[in-house]
């Protein structure tokens, strides 16, 4: 038997390819289709907390393979049981187009219809309208994320409006089209996410380029501190008779929690790690995913794995608070996951030994700080000394916030730089209500004009 | 069980703190890398703080973070007029809450840069 680890198959067998690169054949596609402008999803105060446009867009581009489009109602009942799609395999949270009262009266869309989505306003994609629902928003919100009387392995606290995965939910439209989606003008990425831009198909073709079999992956929303690029280059020790052959940051882009950093600051900051030669550029490679974090520790976790299997990598990395906010899960609540499951999600099994499981592997790893005795930055499972200076993200925060140059051993300071160059950009470091206002208005993409 | 505050200190507010006999409880973080005072907080201030600033939040470490800048400066401010890192310090801080959730209220939405090269 070898023992090489080779590059799983997608998540479903195989990857959803549904963008239209011909303009004229997409023009075909959406006409006499009913017009519907697409508008972000918006809290109680206003503010942006998701625009489904990056949902489309990483359905369609196959991250989120074998998922086709917005989810039927059956779907999303058995993924909130059991945390399966109707065809079996594994996903976590429901997705779904969703649309007011309002916007649903004056479209007069039946299932059958087709339905032109207009981004910024220009042709963007298809909705072939299978069912029309209506979603009691606070319970969805509520069940997507877990209660601590029904899941009590790993949620410690009731979700509420200070949560921002369930904000998402609970500030949906009742009314849900589901149906697949098709992009029939194909956006163009802004810099600077342009030049990140690896969708599945394209990041195993660079794989194969780079000759990288073995690929352990960072999930990040953050700037890295010298914490992160411990943890990147220790985990790749892992692999089979070597190393992993590449470290792939996966940076989430879309809306954040206020005090997250801006997405731009993420990328480049991550980019400037492989520029000053902390990893070689050979080795390190930044990719993003557009994706409104709904912040779900565990399930997110199982989203991360999906996606980043569906981008070929092998092994993924995973955290204490994995993309957790709050104390409102287990800090080990993902390492619980995938070490032996959570079987109140439907899982009494690791979710990668399960039928119609993940095969990406995880790496689950504890904590990094600094270790005045040692004289190094120290992982939690060696060193043994008492005294020890966590990076903690707030901590930096903070010493961010107040202008203090970050020492070395805490920010790189071509890192922090790139941190500073976006704070002069916004006018803060990091994410507010003007910021994620400011993004919508641009998104991430343009498109091309598409006369319908 | 009493929670903490880090308190930075660049060379400016070192020069602030000559003679106050307070150098001696600097910590040295990150190898020598980083000074800074724990500045001990009772439960009761504690619970004030974060009932103060819906942001603030006790991290990993037991410190209190996520405030507004104002309130650090003023953290400061107390520790080098007082001369001391004992309970009067948090006490003269919140006495000054007003001040700082006025200059906090501003920072929201902007914050100056760092005249670094970039």
């Amino acid at each position: 038997m070898s023992i090489r680890i080779e590059r799983p198959e997608p998540h479903g067998g195989r990857l959803i390819d549904r963008v239209v690169t011909d303009p004229a054949a997409g023009k075909k596609l959406a006409k006499g289709a009913a017009v519907f402008d697409i508008k972000p999803t918006l809290d109680e105060n206003g503010v942006p907390v998701r625009n489904v446009y990056r949902e489309i867009m990483s359905t369609c581009y196959g991250f989120f393979s074998p998922v086709e489009g917005s989810m039927k109602q059956a779907e999303v009942e058995r993924i909130l049981k059991e945390r399966r799609l109707l065809n079996d395999w594994v996903f976590p949270y429901p997705l779904v187009f969703d649309v007011s009262e309002e916007d649903h009266k004056k479209l007069g869309v039946t299932p059958g219809d087709r339905v032109l989505l207009r981004l910024k306003g220009k042709p963007f994609a298809i909705l072939d309208v299978e069912e029309i629902y209506r979603i009691d928003q606070e319970e969805l919100a509520h069940k997507t994320f877990g209660t601590p009387e029904a899941n009590p392995e790993v949620v410690k606290e009731a979700f509420n409006k200070k949560h921002p995965g369930w904000v998402i939910y609970k500030s949906l439209n009742p009314v849900i089209y589901a149906g697949k989606y098709k992009i029939i003008n194909e956006p163009k990425l802004r810099p600077p996410f342009d030049r990140f831009w690896f969708p599945p198909k394209k990041c195993r073709e660079e794989f194969d380029k780079r000759g990288w079999r073995t690929v352990i992956v960072h999930q990040t929303r953050n700037v890295p501190h010298v914490g992160h690029e411990h943890l990147m280059k220790n985990a790749a020790y892992t692999g089979d008779t070597e190393p992993c052959h590449g470290i792939l940051v996966n940076a989430v882009i879309g809306v954040k929690r206020k005090g997250d950093y801006p997405d731009e600051a993420i990328v480049e900051g991550h980019e400037a790690v492989n520029l000053y030669g902390y990893i070689k550029p050979e080795r390190h490679m930044v990719t993003i995913l557009l994706w409104d974090m709904r912040y779900g520790n565990p399930l997110e976790s199982l989203l991360h794995g999906i996606v980043r299997q569906n981008m070929g990598c092998t092994h993924h990395m995973f955290g204490r608070d994995h993309a957790a906010v709050g104390e409102y899960y287990d800090m080990y609540a993902t390492q619980i996951l995938w070490g032996k499951g959570v079987p109140s999600f439907g899982f009494d099994k690791p979710v990668n030994e399960v039928p119609y499981g993940l095969k990406i592997r995880p790496q689950n790893m504890a904590e990094f700080w600094y270790c005045p005795k040692c004289g190094e930055i120290a992982y939690s499972g060696s060193c043994n000394h008492k005294e020890r200076q966590k990076f903690s993200g707030s901590f930096i925060r903070g010493m961010v916030s107040e202008g203090i140059f970050p020492p070395g051993v805490i920010f790189r300071p071509e890192v922090y730089k790139v941190a500073v160059k976006w704070w002069k950009v916004y006018g803060y470091p990091f994410v507010t209500p003007k910021y994620l206002m400011e993004r919508e208005k641009e998104l991430e993409v343009d498109l091309p004009d598409m006369d319908i | 069980m009493p929670k903490y505050i880090a308190v930075l200190l660049d060379d400016s507010r070192l020069q602030k703190l000559e003679g106050s006999g307070l150098e001696k409880k600097i910590e040295k973080m990150f190898g020598g890398a980083l000074n800074a005072f724990n500045l001990e907080v009772s439960d009761e201030h504690t619970t004030k703080i974060l009932e103060e600033f819906t942001t603030a939040r006790i991290d990993s470490r037991g410190a209190i973070t996520d405030v507004p800048i104002a309130f650090n400066r003023v953290v400061f401010e107390e520790i080098a007029k007082k001369k001391s890192l004992g309970p009067e310090v948090m006490e003269g801080v919140l006495a000054r809450m007003a001040e700082i959730k006025e200059a906090a209220a501003k920072e929201s939405e902007y914050l100056p840069a760092p005249d670094i090269e970039v």
